[in-house]
């Protein structure tokens, strides 16, 4: 899975655990891995964005090019309070889904 | 021998398409709510290097498709080494596709050929000799199966249990397909087999000039080897044109048939999504039809 600056507050490993349990290729589990990293990205950037004014989503964004984790982290602290928080719930949220999900496809 | 049982799908048919829905609403939602400062960011990556493509490589992929930086950056050095080709194929084409599905610049659909072609190591292009349809990315529907012969019926149509328990719902089309049966010289061959396991039905009526010449285009568009990607999961086949629709007003710009779009999994109706579609250029009749590796 690609690095995010927020890898250091979240984890996905129960999902990868999960995903091990399926009957699924390599090739397939790679891309079952690539769609929840996709999501989970997209849901925290929604989840971030949604607390920022409209020029701190574009500092935010520009940020986000420059790939520094460090320096994206910490202009989020300051501008959202407890944004570890948000980001775990939000991302906790979607992985509760998932596993769901997956428990679904083993039953049917 | 007739086949009618219901296939079970597999742990990934059933969790990729429920991933791939979800995955499209979480895009489509981030868009519906911060698409306007996206957009400008989107556009800002012109003038980013490689790194910054590859800084903005899960925003624009796989399901979302806006186009950023220059194509031709991204062919200079790999964005995320790391990737699944798949994987990365995907992250190329978000870049180019626009996440609006209508016509293409002339810019746009060189763009893609240029990922479809590095991808697949097909001569792809919009237009072969001239000739060009009047679209190259839009809404697919799913056709019915067609008669390959005098005679072929649902119970002849399939050869093995499992693919008439997939595919035979979708019942045969009471006409012929656009060039009528799929025979070569009166005889019946496994060419022919799979020219109608994956063929598609391209607007051929609407191709630019069609009206004035209908009888090249006719020729040229028979069995027209075309390379039908989903941008949304990076499924790729190699099909060919064996009928003309949909009527405009279904709102579709091709057809595929069951196996095209059992295989590209894309589906009718309300969920209906969009694939690129490009001609091949094989005139030596080398590339096989069917599904592509990668």
């Amino acid at each position: 899975m690609k690095k995010h600056f927020y890898s250091s507050i979240i984890t996905t490993d129960s999902l990868h655990i999960a995903l091990e349990s399926l009957e699924v290729s390599q090739e397939e589990k790679e891309h079952l891995e690539m769609l929840v990293d996709s999501s989970l990205y997209h849901t925290i950037l929604n989840a971030i964005l949604s607390e920022l004014s409209e020029s701190d989503k574009r500092l935010f964004l520009e940020q986000l090019l420059s790939e520094n984790d460090d320096e994206i982290l910490s202009f989020l602290s300051k501008k959202i309070d407890h944004i570890e928080d948000k980001i775990k719930t939000a991302a906790d949220s979607l992985i509760e889904e998932l596993h769901k999900d997956i428990e679904e496809t083993k039953k049917k | 021998m007739q086949w009618f049982g219901k296939k079970t799908k597999t742990h990934y048919e059933k969790l990729s398409e429920k991933w791939v829905k979800r995955h499209v609403a979480i895009q489509e939602n981030l868009w519906k709510k911060h698409g306007k400062v996206l957009q400008e960011i989107r556009d800002k990556t012109k003038q980013y290097a490689i790194s910054s493509l590859a800084g903005m490589l899960l925003l624009l992929s796989p399901a979302t498709q806006i186009k950023g930086a220059d194509i031709k950056t991204v062919k200079e050095a790999p964005v995320v080494p790391d990737l699944p080709k798949q994987s990365q194929f995907l992250i190329d084409l978000a870049t180019v596709v626009p996440q609006q599905v209508r016509e293409l610049s002339p810019q746009e659909e060189g763009q893609i050929a240029q990922v479809l072609s590095q991808y697949t190591g097909m001569k792809v292009s919009a237009e072969l000799g001239g000739i060009r349809l009047n679209r190259t990315y839009g809404f697919i529907g799913k056709e019915q199966h067609l008669a390959r012969y005098p005679g072929d019926t649902m119970a002849t149509h399939f050869d093995n249990p499992d693919d008439a328990a997939t595919f035979a719902e979708a019942g045969m089309a009471p006409g012929l397909g656009g060039w009528g049966y799929f025979t070569t010289n009166g005889q019946f061959t496994q060419e022919d087999a799979l020219r109608e396991k994956y063929y598609i039905a391209v607007q051929t009526f609407l191709a630019p000039g069609y009206a004035d010449n209908v009888r090249k285009y006719s020729e040229f568009f028979r069995w027209r080897k075309m390379l039908v990607v989903n941008p949304q999961n990076g499924k790729a086949l190699v099909a060919d044109i064996g009928d003309a629709g949909p009527a405009v007003w279904t709102g579709k710009q091709l057809g595929g048939s069951p196996e095209v779009m059992n295989y590209l999994q894309r589906v009718d109706g309300a969920q209906r999504g969009p694939v690129l579609y490009f001609f091949i250029d094989d005139p030596q009749n080398n590339i096989p039809l069917g599904p592509v590796q990668l």
